[in-house]
């Protein structure tokens, strides 16, 4: 098939260069200016899809973003893309497209037996139809209905495209190219301003280059194209093609999506396929233009019934008639262009129809002119299902006459382009003499020009963008030139509209996406639903990818016309971001797969790499979770891990503890202030364990904290918490207690800190500290803390502190170090059988020495149920203080922290596991407490857990059930102290 | 001299030499500045006047009360946040910086060292504007970010200090992140090509 | 939302964290007939509709705790301070 509608002129495609493209397997060929759309029709194809739910037969029905029905699945395999819209993509060299909702094929697609059903199909169908029994939903109801109703379908593979984010910022931002936008970008730029202007289209013009007046002497297309040019020659002007402005935010943030490479088979190399732009722009116009709304009658969705002003756009932008013989239907004189424009292409137009009460004389006059017949009337059925064929036309005398047309030109008015108007919860208002909803109160920096303000003329919108982008930019300071333009003040003609009309043929669809017709609205208002957002949530009218851009208001008026109300009282439903629909992929730009957020690797990392460490996220951090070596399963890998460094020594990087300089001469008064007990009197060369409560009294975080001088303190949180306690600190300092001269800085990453752990630690620390330098027990003993050098003059900093229970070190290095140091210590660590262990071993030397960590510290505990109590000072006021004391919070009932033994030590304590009497029924009204760590301890050969119980320190001995409905395991274990090993900490001291 | 060897923030992150599109010369170059001299200082109660009075008598320049760059002898000052600076120094290499300032501003600021915590790097270029404004939201028009300017702001979700130097620009991001801050400027940067410059 | 940070400048909402109320005082007392000021602080807090002080801090710039005013009805910001008055 060749280019059967095809014009011979006009247009802005050229037809010396052909594309070659697919639609269900059928290869096609268009121009490059084209869109798939324009070029469908140039090929006569009107048939493009089927329906939502009753698998009608639909072809193009506009020329834009607004499109309800011509969508299609783009691309193939990976990239295949449903619900895009025909009418905004450029055809470009291979594309390839089918058409959705069709089984087995487009034109013989049996699940249109949906409409004989169709009765059942009314609004609120699903709702009263499926209501029970609730378990069929799932299994039955909703799979068949996904699978007879709904729109594309996905490639289910990963989105093999990039995408990527950036910013702009601007003086004054400009959303829409058409006449008021170039407009209002022009007087911006020519005063100075920082402009961006944006446009979802690929060429700028907007209606310019749909249409076929004159400006200043020039064609509105060659006007169009040669602002373009001036605004391209300001260093400052930013011209953003093929951009929807999507969302507005409070603060002048304009989110936009740029499809840099949507136009090509594939983007170019090192190119995304699109940009998310987030826009800071002091002042906007919005001037997004206006939507043309159909007239609603029986059959209207059949293909070939297409919106007047998108055929004047196919004819005058891309040089194709979307039908032989026409038939125009409209209830206003502006919609008589498309008759003139059509007619003077050398199609012929047949009659035009005017359902208003009162003849026009112009439209009289005009079909006159062109020998098509004026009808005083309405359409009152069409023919032809997968095309019309004819229109049979109802005269006011009743009258009928049949016109044969392939085209049905519809034209109800227009509706500004609202939506981007009402994001931050302006309310439209109704304007009655123009008879559409025009933007109410706007954002602050916002103004709206031309058509979208309801200013429908050409010099209502040329004069309007001049006016505002003239403003906007005197707004940011800049002088602008007096407008050159006035606006007639009586701009429009006043618009008689008409909604729908009583006709003899079928379904009469409100909103063609979601096949929501009369009768459904007429239903819906019966059962009270009278509001526009509940007949959206009731219906579906006005939702998926269109938002209801072609149906909201004919839907508002039915609602108006059947309640008996005033449609500008009824209100309409409210617009959100995003304006049209946007990929997940543009919103997570570069940050997916392996950058899904960037990752923070310790000091170590490249050496436990090359050591085959296995790695686990805690927060951002990749920390190594175990050293496993071949042939060992996970449990063997930590048993051993755990015996060496009991046994021998261990090393263990925890370098991504939070490290906090606390430094000036009140350093002690607010640490005293921040940790249940006290740290102002700890001697320089001492560390101290403290524990951190919220101000309601439950702990936040614990650590330990060494006094490296008399005015420096060295904190440290726990890995999860570094960040809060940090800002937690600094709002103590600047907001409580400003009156301190303390001052706080992180050292987590300035830090390299390597645990060494087990009976030989401290030969594997002498080997590395430069000589003449005394850690002996006397000279270095249990919480010592202090400045040494390492390796021929390292700096570092050594503190005798031990989480797993054995005589332990930390060292810490500057991290530059941090590599070359752990080398270090493998290396002088040999000879004593130094192993590296991970962070489930260290959790498994944690859990056998009943230390609290992040599931004790799990924001529902005291420190009286961590077993602390007694440290809590009652010397001094600190955080947490006075709520801590509450007595329900000291209660022995609370559930507090202790050790479970399982009487079979094969069984394990399963976490987040209950605990009721042993002779009990496991159900709430005996749930006593829960389990909140679990581990195997070798040295116990046994599972042991860490539990919150109830009266829990006295009850040692007592053999409770362990309860884990969710995983349905059960045992029974024996509460004992959570100091497994070492209860005296004698290893410590040695 | 230590027996450890100093390993810097982006060794091994990224491979020297052209990155992204081949075409043409590449829109951005990125340089490694290892080893310089960092740290912070925080001016102790009541003792602003007193501070930039040392500063100036010891480094020749007074703070910034804004977040700028001033130049003093040896060391650049940044400001940071009220009352707190970044310094940067070359000819005070890595621990010396901290040591240097706190010897000097004893009582007056607390000084704590960052030699080793963050990764510098500087990029230059035609597209350089282009590459950042894709992850930093901050305006960094010339006349906005002028010469001299700075700002703590995020970067692809990451922490940085960033400052002009005539038509450089320094970052300054923490050093557990250099990985992620390479695989990012590597994606950003892409369509413009990117020379990295590595010290042999 | 962008908030002006005195010493930074206008940033977007994602460098900032909410903390809430400004208006409410740490009790300094801690003897037992504090009771209801201690609850008051921890629990109590009034939301209003229209203006409000609220703490957030610019935790990813100069980490600075601010005193912002906000209208809890259109989302302005009328004033923005820090919340530590000297230095």
């Amino acid at each position: 098939m060749s280019q059967i509608n095809r014009l011979m002129k006009r247009g802005l495609v050229d037809r010396d260069k052909s594309i070659s493209f697919r639609f269900d397997g059928q290869r096609l060929e268009g121009h490059p200016g084209d869109t798939l759309a324009s070029a469908l029709l140039a090929n006569g194809i009107r048939l493009v899809g089927r329906s939502f739910k009753y698998h009608r037969p639909r072809g193009v029905l506009t020329a834009g973003s607004e499109e309800p029905n011509a969508l299609v699945e783009l691309r193939t395999g990976a990239h295949r893309e449903p619900n895009t819209r025909a009418t905004t993509i450029e055809l470009y060299e291979g594309l390839d497209a089918a058409s959705q909702n069709r089984w087995p094929s487009l034109k013989y697609d049996l699940l249109s037996v949906n409409q004989l059903v169709s009765p059942i199909f009314g609004a609120g169908f699903y709702y009263k139809t499926f209501m029970w029994p609730a378990s069929f939903w799932e299994k039955l109801y909703e799979p068949t209905i996904r699978r007879a109703a709904g729109l594309g379908y996905p490639s289910k593979q990963p989105d093999p495209d990039t995408y990527e984010k950036a910013n702009a910022f601007c003086d004054v931002i400009v959303i829409g190219a058409g006449a008021a936008g170039l407009s209002a970008a022009l007087s911006a730029a020519r005063a100075g301003a920082r402009v961006i202007l944006c446009d979802e289209d690929f060429v700028l013009g907007g209606r310019l280059l749909a249409e076929r007046g004159e400006i200043d002497g020039k064609p509105t297309q060659e006007w169009a194209a040669a602002a373009a040019a001036e605004l391209e020659s300001f260093p400052d002007c930013r011209i953003l093609r093929r951009t929807t402005v999507f969302g507005v935010y409070d603060g002048g943030v304009y989110a936009a999506v740029e499809r840099v490479g949507d136009h090509l088979r594939k983007p170019a190399p090192y190119t995304p396929r699109q940009r998310l732009w987030r826009i800071v722009a002091k002042q906007s116009v919005v001037c997004a233009g206006a939507f043309e709304r159909p007239i609603v009658f029986g059959d209207n969705d059949r293909p070939g019934v297409m919106l007047a002003s998108a055929v004047r756009t196919y004819v005058n932008r891309f040089g194709v008639t979307p039908g032989r013989a026409v038939v125009v239907f409209a209830d206003n004189d502006a919609a008589l262009s498309t008759a003139k424009d059509l007619s003077d292409s050398g199609v012929e137009v047949r009659a035009i129809v005017d359902p208003r009460p009162d003849a026009s004389p112009t439209a009289g006059q005009a079909a006159t002119a062109i020998g098509a017949e004026y009808v005083s009337g309405i359409v009152d059925s069409v023919s032809g299902a997968h095309g019309i064929k004819s229109v049979r036309i109802k005269d006011t005398q009743g009258r009928m006459t049949l016109f044969n047309c392939d085209l049905l030109a519809v034209s109800g008015g227009w509706n500004p382009a609202i939506n981007l108007t009402t994001h931050l919860g302006g309310k439209p208002v109704w304007d009655e003499a123009r008879s559409c909803l025009v933007p109410g109160a706007l954002a602050p920096g916002m103004r709206v020009a031309g058509a979208a303000a309801g200013r429908f003329s050409l010099d209502a919108c040329l004069a309007s963008g001049e006016t505002a982008g003239g403003e906007s930019a005197r707004d940011c300071g800049f002088s602008p030139a007096a407008p050159s333009r006035s606006a007639p003040a009586q701009d429009d003609e006043r618009v008689t509209p008409v909604w729908h009309v009583q006709s003899r043929g079928g379904k009469a669809f409100v909103d063609l996406q979601n096949d929501v017709t009369v009768s459904d609205v007429k239903l819906a208002a019966r059962e009270g639903f009278r509001v526009p957002d509940h007949l959206k949530r009731y219906t579906t009218l006005g939702m998926a990818t269109d938002q209801g851009k072609t149906s909201n208001l004919n839907g508002a008026a039915l609602l108006a016309e059947v309640t008996g109300r005033y449609l500008g009282s009824v209100g309409s439903t409210t617009f959100r971001p995003p304006y049209t629909p946007v990929a997940i992929g543009a919103l997570a730009g570069h940050h997916r797969g392996k950058e899904f957020r960037p990752k923070r690797l310790p000091p170590s990392h490249r050496w436990a790499e090359e050591n085959g460490a296995e790695f686990v996220e805690v927060g951002a951090w990749m920390r190594a979770l175990m050293f496993p070596k071949s042939g060992e399963t996970a449990q063997e890998t930590v048993d051993r891990e755990v015996a060496n460094t009991r046994n021998n020594v261990g090393v263990c990087d925890v370098s991504t503890l939070g490290k906090i300089d606390v430094q000036g001469p009140d350093a002690g008064t607010l640490l005293d202030r921040v940790y249940i007990n006290g740290f102002s009197k700890l001697p320089v060369g001492k560390a101290r364990y403290g524990l951190m409560l919220r101000e309601d009294g439950f702990a936040m975080d614990d650590g330990t904290t060494a006094r490296l001088a008399d005015d420096h303190f060295y904190m440290t949180t726990t890995t999860a918490n570094a960040v809060r306690v940090s800002q937690h600190l600094e709002f103590c300092q600047q907001v409580l207690w400003p009156e301190l001269d303390v001052q706080t800085v992180s050292q987590t990453e300035q830090w390299a800190q390597y645990a060494v752990a087990g009976p030989q630690s401290r030969k594997v620390i002498e080997a590395l500290l430069d000589s003449g330098q005394d850690i002996s027990n006397e000279a270095f003993p249990y919480m010592a803390c202090g400045t040494f050098t390492v390796c021929g003059g390292t700096p570092a900093r050594l503190f005798r502190l031990s989480f797993s229970g054995e005589l332990a070190y930390e060292i810490g290095v500057p991290a530059r170090f941090g590599d070359a140091l752990i080398r270090a210590i493998m290396d002088d660590g040999a000879e004593h059988g130094i192993g590296p262990y991970g962070t489930e071993a260290l959790g498994v030397m944690r859990i056998e020495k009943g230390h609290a960590a992040g599931p004790e510290l799990n924001g529902q505990t005291t420190a009286h149920d961590l077993g602390l109590g007694r440290m809590m000072s009652r010397k001094k006021d600190f955080i947490g203080r006075f709520m801590g004391e509450r007595e329900a919070l000291n209660e022995a009932s609370r559930a507090t922290l202790i050790g479970l033994k399982p009487l079979d030590p094969k069984m394990r304590v399963s976490a987040g596991a209950h605990l009721v009497p042993r002779h009990a029924k496991a159900d709430a009204a005996n749930d006593q407490g829960y389990v909140t760590s679990q581990a195997y301890s070798p040295e116990l050969e046994s599972f042991i857990g860490l539990a919150m119980l109830s009266d829990g320190p006295a009850r040692y001995g007592e053999v409770v059930r362990v309860c884990d409905p969710l995983r349905n395991y059960e045992t029974l274990a024996e509460v004992c102290s959570p100091h497994f090993v070492d209860p005296e900490g004698e290893r410590l001291r040695v | 001299m230590s027996d450890l060897q100093s390993v810097s923030a982006l060794d091994g992150m990224l491979v020297s030499g052209r990155h992204g599109s081949p075409d043409g010369d590449a829109g951005v170059t990125l340089t490694e500045r290892a080893d310089l001299g960092l740290a912070t200082l925080e001016v102790r109660r009541w003792q602003g006047a007193a501070l930039d009075e040392s500063v100036r008598t010891s480094y020749g320049v007074g703070l910034p009360s804004a977040p700028t760059c001033v130049e003093g002898k040896d060391v650049r000052f940044i400001g940071v946040a009220p009352g707190q600076w970044f310094a940067v120094s070359e000819a005070l290499p890595n621990e010396m910086l901290a040591d240097d300032l706190a010897s000097k501003l004893r009582g007056k600021a607390s000084v704590a060292d960052h030699s080793s915590g963050r990764a510098v790097v500087r990029l230059e270029g035609s597209a350089v504007r282009s590459v950042l404004s894709k992850g930093l939201a901050i305006d960094l028009d010339p006349r906005v970010f002028v010469d001299g300017a700075a700002a703590v702001t995020s970067i692809g979700h990451m922490g940085v200090l960033i400052w002009r130097d005539t038509e450089a620009f320094d970052l300054a991001v923490f050093r557990s992140f250099a990985g992620s801050f390479c695989a990012w400027i590597e994606d950003a940067s892409a369509e413009f090509g990117l020379d990295v410059v590595t010290r042999s | 939302m962008r908030i002006t940070c005195p010493y930074c400048g206008a940033r977007g909402l994602e460098e900032f964290t909410y903390r809430g109320d400004a208006t409410v005082t740490r009790p300094s007392s801690i003897d037992a007939r504090a009771t209801e000021a201690w609850v008051d602080y921890v629990y109590l807090r009034d939301n209003p509709a229209g203006l409000h002080k609220e703490f957030w801090q610019h935790s990813a710039g100069c980490r600075a705790w601010l005193e912002v005013a906000r209208d809890t009805t259109t989302h302005e910001i009328v004033a923005v301070e820090l919340a530590a008055k000297e230095r």
